[in-house]
């Protein structure tokens, strides 16, 4: 469960990497600002204020959307920033409590739990659903309602060292898990004490990438148990373990591996997966790894790209919330194309709206792998316990490639450990008082 | 009821009355909630909780991160109160020799870090032991000891937070053992001296005796203090790394409200409190053979 | 008889060499924390790490305290705001906590009332129970009762000072009993028996565990962080966790938040130290 905090805060971590190792930050701009900036004593909260709370960047940067909004509605908007690993306790005692935002950000796979402890008020405007990307549509539903507006999209893709690639003789990574692993021998053989790919052990997102890929499906009898045991996941898990057994990828951790930024500049590895936010990192860092020496790539598939998961951020108006109608106009403007390309501008998350990606702001090569990835999304299991279905099978995993377990021992213990997690959903399902 | 019965109450009413409200009507609604399911589908529909019995205890003793919690803490216990009792110790014999110069501004000093915020100061000593950037590194590399990862290897991980620990309280302890130690015989050591006492011997047969009891309770509540750490890897591990620091505590605290298992986090707190019971127990046993108590 | 004298000073000049060198590497962190809180902007991040300043800067807490308007977007730490709630909240559980914890202390050494031997003993019993076995259902009881994410909710479970009732307690029991019959023999009420000859007595006592009390909820954190849910409302450490989680690498600038949060105790405790640490040592030791 830890670890759970861990990956959740994946992207924190990065921040923290990256922010570590000097690389211009939120700080460093509002540092350059905060000379012309105004010093004014600190105020009260604002009753007339909408309270909007978001995560980590998307917290930090919100405010920068809020002068449009305030100048159309005349409604001023306070926002909170809370920290990936502290946000989803934060999230659930304030709405136990009775204290949540009139509109908050929610991750991949929160938007039906918090539907089903009746936190967050369903869509009815169904002009805000429309104009989006079909597999994000279903993971805002529960019971059949959307509970949310997507606002982002994060789909991950592979990072590659082009010049090192060129060296291996490739234009650009093989798309399929045979080839893809080849290309890792070679480059390991040109290259002994460094390594071709980075998946750290205790993120899910390769090893849940892999399995996608094969398009099966991880649990069974409607999501009420688990489903490793089968060959497609099998044969994901093999795979995953085979890259860390020819030693084509470090068995670390994240926080052996401080600034994975700098590593991949150095060399430290060739193929980096990991989802759009890195794009916002190298563009700061440049000076680090220039434009010419890196790609972007979809991630390979047993016989060439497959879906992957994707949504990373949407927005919800809270239940409790006493202004819906001024809560609702905020997150129509908040996931209009037009602001999420701005925001797009600002820290690099990838647009919802499909409409958005007509725009010449996105027709960069680097974005093309996304672009090409959005419309073949995956669909996670829609379930309270995913996230954390996600986390345990992730840390037995890593004892799988540390060789503590056989892959069939380690599948069959991943089966036993998200039975029990799921126990009381599949009473609850039996019972017919869940769907 | 006597005038002074009626003081007596009006007077103690209101504080026993809150004590029940936050302390002993939770404490037995956590037994009560320990044995039921409740999860996040009771918090969205009370109907969908059940009675589970020893469901919660059995579970968690099948699930490995609660032993690694349970194996972490016990770790932090066993190095930690003998650390920091022992350096408290030392701090306060020293302090006790005639010859040292202004006790009172070094006790002062001393004790400082004791009445600091834990997240404040987690935060300065996250800095001071960052690896390639801090104090703590810098001072080891004069003694010719390499880089330690401190807060990133999973096996300095423990040390690292037990070092920071033990630099925020050993002042407490200090204080108290100073007054137990001002309590020692003077003329019983005096006799031990003429006697040809060592050093030892008369630290062994007159001092420790007489601070017995003292040093007693000091680690009765250092146990007890140590089983409870929870700001520290809050702030400065995030549990990590490799779950290393994750302590009972801080597990309860994810199973209970990152989570919203209360059913589970219950059974977590009631077998944090029966360890602290039993270590209290034992430890008030141990006291008593030797007549401390 | 030199030989012993010289080699005497020479034992006494190290002792003091020895507990100068501790107490210096004992408060060094303390100190480093406030140099490197005015250094500019990344300097701390050097080897071998820089002890001074190269020149004292006031960034870091400019930063850290005002609110600045960039883009027409406002931001702001609300360290300020944090400030201001951490004194109320200390400030009420140290006021509220004496005036339930006094004289319930003074009641249960000098008070004769049935029960009160049973009561005594359940009081130490619990003692033992950790808190945090009765945080998740404190957190209900309170949801229901509303009192989640407000100052009450986070100032009440402070209220329940069960040491500080027997603390007042083991003082109480030295006043001499005469003084107090004597004035009963001339017709005080109980209330100003205790306001008039008990309170003044006790009055060293009163101010060590005012000290104790307004100490213990300032750096108090696990409990806020649960309860607080709007940053609104936040108390300086739970403000301050929230920072160092996203802003681990800006070490001046949480260098500067740790300044804030530490000094306001710091300085108290130094002002009133003879106080503190004259409760702890309970009066066995003079200066």
């Amino acid at each position: 469960m830890l670890a759970g905090a861990e990956i959740a805060c994946h992207k924190a971590r990065m921040k923290c990497g990256r922010e570590r190792s000097g690389g211009v930050t939120r700080r460093g701009v509002l540092a350059g600002a905060a000379a012309t900036g105004l010093a004014a004593c600190t105020t009260r909260r604002d009753p007339n204020a909408l309270r909007l709370w978001a995560m980590s960047y998307e917290g930090d940067y919100s405010p920068h959307l809020m002068p449009a909004f305030t100048r159309a509605t005349g409604i001023p908007v306070e926002v909170q920033s809370l920290p990936w690993t502290a946000a989803h306790e934060k999230l659930l005692t304030a709405h136990a409590g009775g204290a949540l935002p009139d509109v908050m950000m929610l991750p991949n796979g929160w938007v039906g739990e918090f539907a089903l402890v009746g936190a967050i008020a369903p869509v009815t405007d169904g002009a805000l659903l429309a104009d989006l990307f079909p597999a994000t549509l279903a993971t805002v539903e529960h019971r059949g309602v959307s509970h949310a507006v997507p606002w982002s999209v994060a789909p991950q893709v592979q990072f590659y060292r082009r010049d090192l690639l060129a060296d291996a003789g490739y234009d650009a990574p093989p798309e399929d898990w045979a080839g893809w692993r080849e290309m890792g021998r070679r480059l390991k053989r040109r290259r002994p004490d460094d390594y071709a790919f980075l998946m750290l052990l205790n993120w899910w997102d390769a090893l849940f990438t892999f399995a996608s890929q094969t398009g099966t499906s991880l649990l069974r009898e409607r999501d009420t148990r688990g489903n490793f045991r089968n060959p497609a996941f099998r044969e994901a898990l093999a795979f995953y373990r085979s890259l860390f057994d020819e030693g084509l990828a470090p068995p670390i951790v994240s926080t052996e591996m401080q600034d994975p930024l700098a590593a991949f500049a150095q060399g430290y590895f060739t193929i980096y997966p990991s989802g759009p936010s890195l794009l916002l990192d190298l563009h700061r860092r440049r000076s680090e790894i220039a434009a010419d020496r890196w790609g972007v790539a979809r991630m390979p598939g047993p016989r060439g790209p497959g879906p992957v998961s994707g949504v990373s951020a949407a927005l919800a108006v809270s239940r409790t919330s006493t202004r819906p109608d001024a809560a609702w106009a905020l997150v129509r403007h908040m996931t209009s194309a037009a602001t999420e390309l701005r925001f797009q501008t600002l820290i690099g998350n990838l647009p919802a709206r499909r409409s958005a990606w007509s725009d010449p702001q996105l027709t960069a090569p680097a974005l093309a792998p996304f672009a090409a990835q959005m419309l073949d999304l995956s669909v996670d299991p829609n379930i309270v316990e995913w996230e954390r279905v996600r986390i345990e099978v992730q840390l037995i995993a890593e004892r799988v490639v540390r060789h503590l377990m056989t892959i069939d021992e380690g599948l069959a213990t991943m089966d036993r450990r998200v039975d029990q997690l799921l126990a009381k959903r599949r009473a609850l399902v039996q019972a017919g008082k869940l769907a | 009821m006597t005038r002074q019965e009626r003081a007596a109450w009006m007077f103690t009413a209101p504080v026993l009355a809150i004590i029940l409200l936050v302390l002993v009507l939770p404490t037995v609604l956590a037994l009560a909630l320990s044995v039921t399911d409740y999860s996040l589908y009771a918090l969205a529909d009370w109907s969908n909780l059940g009675f589970v019995g020893f469901g919660n205890f059995t579970d968690l003793a099948r699930t490995p991160l609660f032993w690694r919690s349970l194996g972490n803490t016990a770790l932090f216990a066993l190095l930690g109160v003998p650390a920091a009792i022992g350096l408290s110790l030392a701090t306060a014999l020293l302090l006790d020799a005639k010859t040292v110069r202004w006790k009172p501004l070094w006790r002062v000093l001393l004790f400082a870090p004791y009445v600091t915020s834990v997240v404040a100061t987690a935060v300065v000593w996250r800095f001071l032991l960052n690896t390639r950037f801090g104090l703590v590194n810098y001072a080891l590399g004069w003694v010719g000891i390499g880089p330690v990862d401190w807060l990133g290897d999973p096996h300095a991980s423990i040390p690292a937070i037990l070092i920071f620990v033990t630099w925020k309280i050993f002042g407490y302890n200090m204080i108290v053992f100073t007054a137990a130690l001002s309590a020692v015989p003077g003329d019983l050591m005096e006799a031990a001296r003429l006697d040809g006492a060592g050093r030892w011997a008369r630290f062994r047969h007159v001092t420790l005796p007489a601070i017995g009891p003292t040093l007693l309770l000091a680690a009765v509540m250092s146990v007890a203090g140590f089983l409870q750490i929870f700001a520290e890897p809050y702030v400065m591990t995030l549990g990590g790394p490799a779950q290393s620091t994750t302590t009972v505590l801080y597990f309860m605290y994810q199973e209970g409200f990152t989570w919203w298992n209360l059913g589970r986090a219950s059974a977590v707190a009631f077998v944090l409190f029966v360890l602290i019971l039993i270590l209290t127990f034992v430890q008030a046993r141990i006291g008593r053979r030797y007549e401390w108590l | 008889m030199a030989v012993k004298v010289s080699r005497l000073r020479i034992g006494a000049i190290l002792t003091n060499a020895l507990v100068a060198v501790l107490t210096l590497v004992v408060t060094l962190p303390l100190a480093w924390m406030v140099t490197v809180s005015f250094m500019p902007r990344g300097e701390s991040n050097a080897f071998p790490p820089p002890f001074w300043p190269s020149r004292w800067s006031l960034e870091n807490y400019h930063e850290l305290l005002a609110r600045r308007l960039i883009d027409g977007a406002w931001f702001d730490y609300r360290i300020v705001p944090a400030i201001g709630n951490s004194l109320f909240v200390a400030a009420m559980s140290t006021l509220l906590g004496l005036l339930l914890t006094v004289p319930a202390g003074y009641a249960f050494a000098k008070l004769r009332f049935r029960g009160r031997e049973r009561l005594l003993k359940l009081l130490i019993a619990s003692l033992v129970v950790p808190g945090q076995v009765a945080m998740l259902p404190l957190f209900l009881i309170f949801k229901q009762l509303g009192l989640i994410n407000s100052y009450a909710g986070v100032i009440l479970p402070s209220l329940a000072g069960i040491f500080a009732v027997l603390f007042v307690r083991q003082a109480t029991l030295a006043i001499p009993d005469e003084m107090i019959d004597a004035a009963r023999l001339d017709g005080a009420s109980e209330a100003r028996i205790f306001r008039t000859i008990v309170l003044p007595l006790l009055t060293p006592v009163t101010v060590t565990l005012a000290l104790f009390m307004f100490l213990g909820s300032w750096n108090d954190f696990l409990w806020p962080l649960i309860v607080l849910a709007d940053q609104h409302l936040y108390t300086l450490p739970v403000a301050v966790a929230a920072i160092a989680r996203e802003h681990a690498a800006d070490g001046e600038l949480m260098m500067a938040s740790a300044v804030v949060t530490t000094m306001p105790v710091l300085l108290l405790f130094l002002a009133l130290q003879r106080y503190y640490i004259g409760g702890l040592l309970g009066g066995s030791i003079k200066g």
